[in-house]
């Protein structure tokens, strides 16, 4: 059988062992033998190594580099923290009312006058790299977002040091790429592998990192890629442990999940939380760009007014919602806070945060999304404890649930959620009701707003890039949808020419399937057939005059796009069984297929 | 390779990989320059924190002393000693809400040294605090037998009582006997050990081997009026409640001599006395002398059946075939028929009369006791020697 997907593939791996493996034989052999010394050494190297190869061991460094760049980033959020607001901000301090004011403005300046492109989270921008601009980030971004990150974020403004170390991971690639002249489809590729990296040295997860990267910023399942955004992440993980200790993000308490019934208690928290990300969400959907709108001179102001304001609620008694917040995340693990508390200190962060955000101060909404899951989830625990004191977990389950419940609803990147609260608590024991919970908001979160928060900023830009959400809900057309009925007549290669043109002569049928011999299909036309017999080859079978018209033949699951390249120039293209080859399922051709099209996406 | 490469650098990938090794090693270099300092200072910052926070919470101003460890490790986020102080803070903060955060600070720090003495013993001290026996005695046993840098066999030492005192507050009196018994082998011949010991087997109600602890100490406190007056009290608490009245009144004498302030002992030896002079079961009396002590409690049991009978407002001549054997009514009836017996006692003629009467006697005490509260005087002597007697006999 002459099958097209088998066959192309087939040449493909031919094409590329061809070209990789016997060249980089020779290259090295001749490499040995043309130098001496080191140089003979440099020679093997260059053999053994094929671009695929280079580009593996390359996202290792940007790993390193990835990594290296996120340990300062982190050490320069600390020191400005410690310097501008110390160690422990106490209530009604005069620092925690004008710092985030002060260091607003100062950003300010910096945003508009020097960095320009820094605004925002940072994983829409590197998106927008990968999609738009062939893998461009300017390095110049990479040095904004960690000055200008370290200090809005060491200030106080609600805001997290994730999604801006993606970007500076992001920016270091392609810089590394264009240094290197990377051929494009390569240098697209740099900006994943080091958001990846960025990614999960901030986040001490190279799992969720992976996987964010993937849901987010890639946009689509790639398996050509993954190898390099795994290998970048594990290795900038390594460097942030060997340098910052391998301590988990937060000191994990007892968790656990004993009887089915309290799937009932993690619903709750499910749509409770899916409520509060569309709330988060639709607020920062709204103010954004009508701050965005206001006269170019506010843009030196909404910074500081909003650090104003952040500054006002940290005054007025709650400076936990200050800075990215994961001590106070972890003591919430730890039942130190009512339900009262947190459920204030939730709603207080998604107004903290979304101040923060519309006014355009560059800074990330991971930190924000799972402080405010923290504290949802821990109140709405609470408040379950009340009425079901027997059916309900421990404080520390209800706020490590919420954190993927609020990932899940407002950043939409359901399966990093999962994996992220895995890889946070290092407990599977909790997966189950994670996977509720997380399912809940997710679905609570779509039904009310299709678009996720970051396509929404995306589009807010004037952007349109690929979203795997989208993805995920399109539906694929195969070529069983297009299929037409096998046709009544089908023909076999070991039939002659005359028996055969006596058996079509009362068909309507104007082309027929031939079933080859042993495998393989072919066609034939009434009216060939008919000249064939007038030609006096009625003694010829019909295998042997067709044997060099073999029909390419397809299978009923394949995607509708593969038959695309197929169906031009032939009467039909059979669709066969895939246990029996030559069992024709149906038939598929060019009108049918268009047909189809166009009933998915009438004019 | 078909591939070109940048033209600052050669268009040779083992070049690149070299350059970038190179590359990679002097910011690896910069940032662990960067980085030491930056913990140097943090380190010294945490220092000052910590030392003010030691100081809050010697002063037991334990709010003050937790923020200022929690700044500490916000400093140096990994140091051991500082999570160990703050979830010691926690813990003896008198903040339920705090014991879950203390718990988990220990149980990081548990899992980095498992047989660290001094986290084991405060995790002990977390479960104490939570009432979780199976859980003290894990900590606390790992405790004992963990590693400790310095003065090893005091903090063990320190550790098992802990757990005993624990376990008595529980009323684990078994499990507290097991641990006394494993103190007592490994005590040094200290007084105070010694005394701790006994005072603790006494709280058990393993009364015999308090009395060999507070012998001990107060063979190891000679000189130390304070700690002798202790132990001597203590032996003589210990002996009287096994009914060692003679042994008792003895330490008592002793005890009270070194501290005659002492209200209970001078109550004990009072009530040593006493029974040594009712008792008519003592060593070393004639029969004549057994015998007037037998009618002299026949008849404070009398008076005393009758007086509590009074007090309830109780009929001891409304006894019929169907009241209880025990009932004072009942054992009135028994009294005044037993009665015209006494006069046969000094006969010999009947050598289980006295233990018949002695019998009567102590059933009409625990039940006058048991009507209407202890009782005072003869009456409590007999009643401690009855009980003494039941004792014995199981």
């Amino acid at each position: 059988m002459n099958d097209p997907v088998t066959a192309e593939t087939t040449a493909r791996t031919t094409a590329k062992e061809g070209v990789s493996a016997p060249s980089a034989a020779d290259q090295a052999s001749a490499a040995w033998h043309r130098f001496s010394g080191p140089q003979r050494l440099f020679a093997a190297i260059e053999g053994v190594f094929d671009e695929e190869g280079f580009f593996l061991i390359l996202s290792v460094f940007i790993g390193i580099f990835a990594g290296l760049a996120v340990v300062c980033f982190r050490l320069a959020i600390d020191w400005t923290h410690l310097a501008l607001l110390g160690p422990l901000p106490q209530n009604h301090s005069w620092r925690l009312f004008l710092i985030p004011a002060v260091a607003g403005l100062v950003v300010s300046v910096l945003v508009i006058h020097i960095f320009p492109a820094i605004r925002g989270s940072g994983v829409n921008q590197t998106k927008a790299a990968l999609y738009i601009f062939n893998g461009y980030i300017p390095f110049r971004t990479a040095i904004g977002k960690f000055i200008c990150c370290a200090l809005a974020i060491g200030a106080g403004h609600s805001l997290g040091p994730e999604d801006p170390s993606l970007q500076i991971g992001a920016s270091l690639a392609s810089a590394m790429g264009r240094q290197l002249q990377l051929p494009r489809e390569k240098l697209r590729l740099m900006a994943p592998v080091g958001a990846a990296a960025g990614l999960a040295a901030a986040f001490n997860a190279p799992i969720s990192a992976v996987l964010f990267v993937i849901e987010e910023v890639i946009g689509r399942w790639s398996a050509g890629i993954l190898g390099s955004v795994v290998l970048s992440a594990v290795a900038s993980v390594v460097i942030v442990r060997g340098f910052l200790g391998s301590e988990p993000l937060f000191r994990i308490p007892v968790t656990t999940f004993k009887r089915p019934a309290e799937l009932i208690a993690y619903a709750i928290l499910g749509i409770v939380g899916g409520v509060a990300a569309i709330v988060f969400a639709k607020a920062i959907g709204f103010l954004r760009p009508r701050l965005k709108a206001l006269p170019r001179w506010t843009q030196y102001f909404q910074s500081a007014i909003a650090g104003l304001l952040i500054g006002l609620i940290g005054y007025l008694g709650a400076p936990q919602v200050m800075g990215a917040g994961y001590d106070f995340m972890d003591q919430a693990m730890h039942g130190q806070f009512t339900w009262q508390l947190l459920g204030a200190l939730a709603a207080l962060k998604i107004l903290a945060t979304t101040l923060s955000f519309v006014s355009g101060t560059p800074g990330g909404m991971f930190a924000p999304t799972l402080f405010v899951g923290a504290m949802l989830g821990g109140a709405v625990g609470g408040v379950e404890h009340i009425f079901f004191p027997h059916l309900v977990g421990s404080t520390g389950t209800y706020v490590l649930v919420g954190m993927g419940v609020l990932f899940a609803g407002f950043l939409r990147a359901p399966m990093t959620s999962v994996f992220m609260v895995l890889e946070v608590s290092g407990n599977y024991e909790i997966i189950v009701p994670v996977i509720v919970a997380n399912t809940f908001a997710y679905v609570v979160s779509r039904a009310l707003q299709r678009t996720s928060i970051f396509d929404l900023l995306t589009r807010q830009d004037g952007l349109v890039l690929p979203s795997l959400e989208e993805e995920r809900e399109e539906t694929v057309l195969h070529v069983e949808d297009a299929m037409l009925p096998a046709p009544a007549i089908i023909l076999s290669g070991s039939d002659y020419v005359d028996a055969a043109a006596a058996r079509i002569r009362n068909s309507p049928q104007s082309v027929f399937p031939v079933r080859l011999q042993p495998t393989g299909w072919s066609s034939i036309s009434r009216d060939l057939l008919e000249r064939l017999n007038q030609e006096g080859k009625g003694e010829h079978t019909l295998g042997a005059l067709l044997s060099a018209q073999s029909l390419p033949s397809l299978y009923p699951d394949l995607p509708l796009d593969a038959a695309l390249r197929f169906v031009n120039n032939v009467a039909f293209v059979p669709v066969v069984n895939r246990a029996d080859s030559r069992k024709l399922e149906g038939i598929i051709s060019s009108e049918s297929v268009f047909q189809r099209y166009q009933a998915k996406h009438p004019q | 390779m078909s591939w070109t490469f940048s033209k600052f650098v050669p268009r040779s990938a083992p070049a690149v990989l070299l350059i970038l090794t190179f590359a990679a090693a002097a910011a690896f270099a910069a940032v662990s320059h960067l980085v030491t300092r930056f913990n140097a200072n943090q380190q010294s910052r945490a220092r000052r924190l910590y030392t003010r926070g030691l100081a809050d919470a010697n002063a037991s101003r334990y709010a003050d002393a937790i923020d200022a460890f929690r700044a500490a490790l916000v400093c140096d986020p990994q140091n051991s000693q500082y999570q160990l102080s703050l979830a010691r803070a926690l813990r003896d903060s008198g903040d339920p809400r705090h014991l879950d955060e203390a718990e988990s600070y220990l149980a990081a720090l548990w899992q980095r040294a498992p047989d660290d003495g001094t986290v084991n013993l405060a995790l002990g001290r977390v479960a104490a605090r939570r009432g979780s026996i199976d859980d003290a005695i894990r900590y606390y046993h790992n405790a004992i037998y963990g590693v400790w840098t310095s003065d090893a066999d005091a903090y063990r030492r320190k550790a098992r009582l802990e757990l005993i005192d624990f376990l008595l507050q529980k009323n684990a009196r078994g499990q507290a006997e097991s641990e006394l018994i494993a103190l007592a082998t490994f005590l040094p011949a200290e007084a105070a050990g010694h005394l701790q010991a006994a005072q603790l087997f006494a709280q058990a109600q393993d009364y015999p081997n308090a009395l060999t602890q507070y012998e001990d100490a107060i063979r190891l406190s000679r000189g130390d009026d304070r700690g002798g007056a202790t132990a001597f009290a203590g032996a003589g608490e210990a002996a009287f409640r096994q009914g060692r009245y003679r042994t008792a009144q003895r330490f008592l004498r002793d005890a009270i001599t070194e501290n005659p302030a002492d209200e209970n002992s001078h109550a004990l030896f009072d009530e040593a006395k006493e029974i040594l002079a009712v008792d008519p079961f003592v060593h070393r009396i004639s029969d004549a002398e057994r015998n007037r002590r037998i009618a002299s409690a026949f008849a404070n049991a009398g008076e005393r059946m009758t007086t509590c009978a009074q007090s309830k407002s109780i009929s001891l001549n409304e006894s019929d075939g169907s009241s209880a054997p025990n009932s004072l009514p009942a054992l009135a009836s028994r009294w005044s028929a037993m009665k015209p017996d006494l006069r046969r006692m000094s006969s010999h003629a009947d050598t289980d009369l006295p233990d018949t009467v002695m019998d009567l006697i102590f059933q009409i005490e625990q039940q006058s006791a048991i009507e209407c509260g202890e009782p005072h005087g003869a009456d409590l002597a007999l009643l401690l020697v009855s009980r003494g007697r039941e004792a014995a006999d199981e």
